[in-house]
């Protein structure tokens, strides 16, 4: 029984938002837009520009440009700040790809994540995949229902989903190219 | 029910046959709760084993064992040279393991409780433990009895010998050491670094830091290949392979494969690769440094071993 009562005080000890954990989850939401890629990157490309067409995003706080190691501090309206840490940022491709630096359970309950975001041609639009992989917010064994696999994946599909339909209505309101 | 019985056909198939043939690749399939063998760079899955839910890590024992860790399940899969499947129970959240060759021990870490676990292979019960730094990840078996530790919060490799089970050392190496892999011709252990982006190379008996090398971002997994002149780095995050050539510890090339590559095991000169996003093989030729063919996988693959079909006597001589 003392054994038993070890392993759990061992257990719950680790479940800091520190800890990693072991099931990873996937996330891939898709979007076209009538407007052109390069119009589309123009937006969506600057790493430190999320804030100009993120509706979630209240304030962004970067630096280091669009290089490699650049750091963005988003803080979402509801409260919470993630910051980002840029990994690579293709121009030619428009592609970027950035991950987490510090967990925010408040801003995402998630416990880790990394991203890549592409603008692609489709048909005389674009489409725009933003895709990544993320963590439960409590990666130990008994995870509270808000920071379930589940509620990972509803917070995760939501601030993508919510991104891409904000960068759709700011391109496709504005003049036509 | 029609889908789990010609998987049953088919893995019974294989593995009737899996003693004779040149070797094989398991890869792991987290989301799809299944090991799947490949036998050809150039073909589907030779055979499928459904698991329990959620396994991570796949290791060989002797004889054609394997060991699948669940580590959301508290348990460790065994699956028989003859396809046959039984579950061990295990405390804590059961992720890196370490067969050792003679088949008596699986050592077995324990990522939220931060020890190693060492289980009797006969029987699954646990004999010993032993307490390393947080977060353990990876593990190999060295010589010696040395098992070395990805200890991934702790930005060391921890060094157990596994006579006592006691933790020797601590080697201090990048920021998220995650997989690791020992070296027998040069006496070295790989560790890759998921936040720093490098690869660190220890002097696996000395117990000291040789070097460090950038690769790209995230690198997850890492393999040596059988004469140790490459070692094989999958760039999680990049979505290419880094190939190392070991005696100038430089990066020869960049290999483009699929999304979100994790695991990394090395036969006949070909590197396999799990694309976790893509739910695919890379299949990598590490002489021509391309990638030559991609095998669709069952969903999530995280893991891959190169499986020891040889005679043990015929092993213990590479």
């Amino acid at each position: 029984m003392r054994r038993v009562l070890t392993s759990l005080a061992i257990l719950f000890a680790a479940g800091t938002a520190l800890a990693h954990g072991p099931t990873p989850q996937k996330i891939d939401q898709t979007i076209t837009i009538r407007a052109t890629p390069d119009a589309v990157w123009k937006v969506v490309g600057p790493f430190g520009g999320i804030g100009a067409w993120h509706p979630d995003v209240a304030k962004v706080e970067a630096t280091g440009g669009d290089g490699a190691g650049a750091v963005r501090k988003v803080t979402l309206k509801r409260g919470g700040t993630l910051v980002e840490g840029l990994d690579e940022w293709k121009g030619a491709e428009r592609t970027y790809s950035y991950r987490m630096s510090d967990p925010d359970l408040d801003a995402l309950p998630v416990s880790s994540y990394s991203a890549t975001l592409t603008v692609t041609p489709d048909g005389e639009g674009a489409k725009v995949e933003w895709m990544g992989r993320f963590y439960r917010g409590d990666t130990g064994n008994e995870p509270p229902e808000n920071l379930s696999d589940a509620a990972g994946k509803e917070a995760m599909n939501r601030y993508f989903s919510e991104g891409l339909k904000g960068l759709k209505a700011k391109l496709e309101s504005g003049p036509q190219r | 029910m029609r889908r789990a019985r010609r998987l049953f056909g088919l893995a019974g198939l294989a593995l009737a046959v899996g003693p004779a043939d040149a070797g094989s690749v398991w890869v792991a399939s987290q989301q799809g709760a299944r090991a799947a063998r490949i036998e050809r760079p150039d073909g589907a899955p030779a055979a499928e084993v459904a698991v329990a839910p959620s396994p991570a890590v796949v290791a060989a024992g002797p004889g054609g064992r394997l060991y699948l860790s669940h580590p959301d399940g508290r348990a460790i899969t065994v699956i028989a040279a003859d396809g046959a499947t039984r579950q061990w129970p295990v405390p804590g959240q059961p992720f890196g393991l370490a067969a050792d060759p003679d088949g008596r021990f699986l050592y077995v870490g324990d990522w939220s409780g931060n020890r190693v676990l060492r289980l009797s292979a006969a029987t699954g019960a646990v004999e010993a433990e032993v307490a390393v730094g947080p977060d353990p990840a990876g593990l190999t078996l060295g010589a010696n009895g040395r098992l070395y530790v990805a200890e991934r919060e702790g930005r060391s490799v921890g060094v157990v010998d596994t006579a006592r089970m006691v933790r020797i050392a601590g080697i201090p190496v990048g920021d998220g050491p995650f997989a690791l892999a020992h070296d027998p011709v040069r006496g070295r252990v790989y560790v890759a670094n998921v936040r720093s982006n490098d690869l660190a190379v220890i002097d696996a008996g000395a117990l000291k830091p040789v070097a460090t090398l950038p690769v790209g971002a995230s690198p997850y997994g890492v393999a040596v290949s059988p004469d140790g002149r490459r070692v094989v780095v999958t760039n999680q995050h990049a979505g290419t392979v880094s190939i190392v050539d070991a005696d100038t510890l430089t990066v020869a090339a960049t290999v483009p494969v699929g999304r979100y590559p994790e695991g990394v095991a090395i036969l006949e000169g070909l590197a396999y690769v799990a694309n976790w996003f893509s739910d695919d093989v890379s299949v990598v030729d590490l002489a021509a440094r391309t990638e030559t063919g991609r095998i669709p996988v069952p969903e999530g693959p995280r893991t891959l071993v190169a499986a020891q079909t040889a005679p043990v006597s015929a092993q213990a001589g590479r």
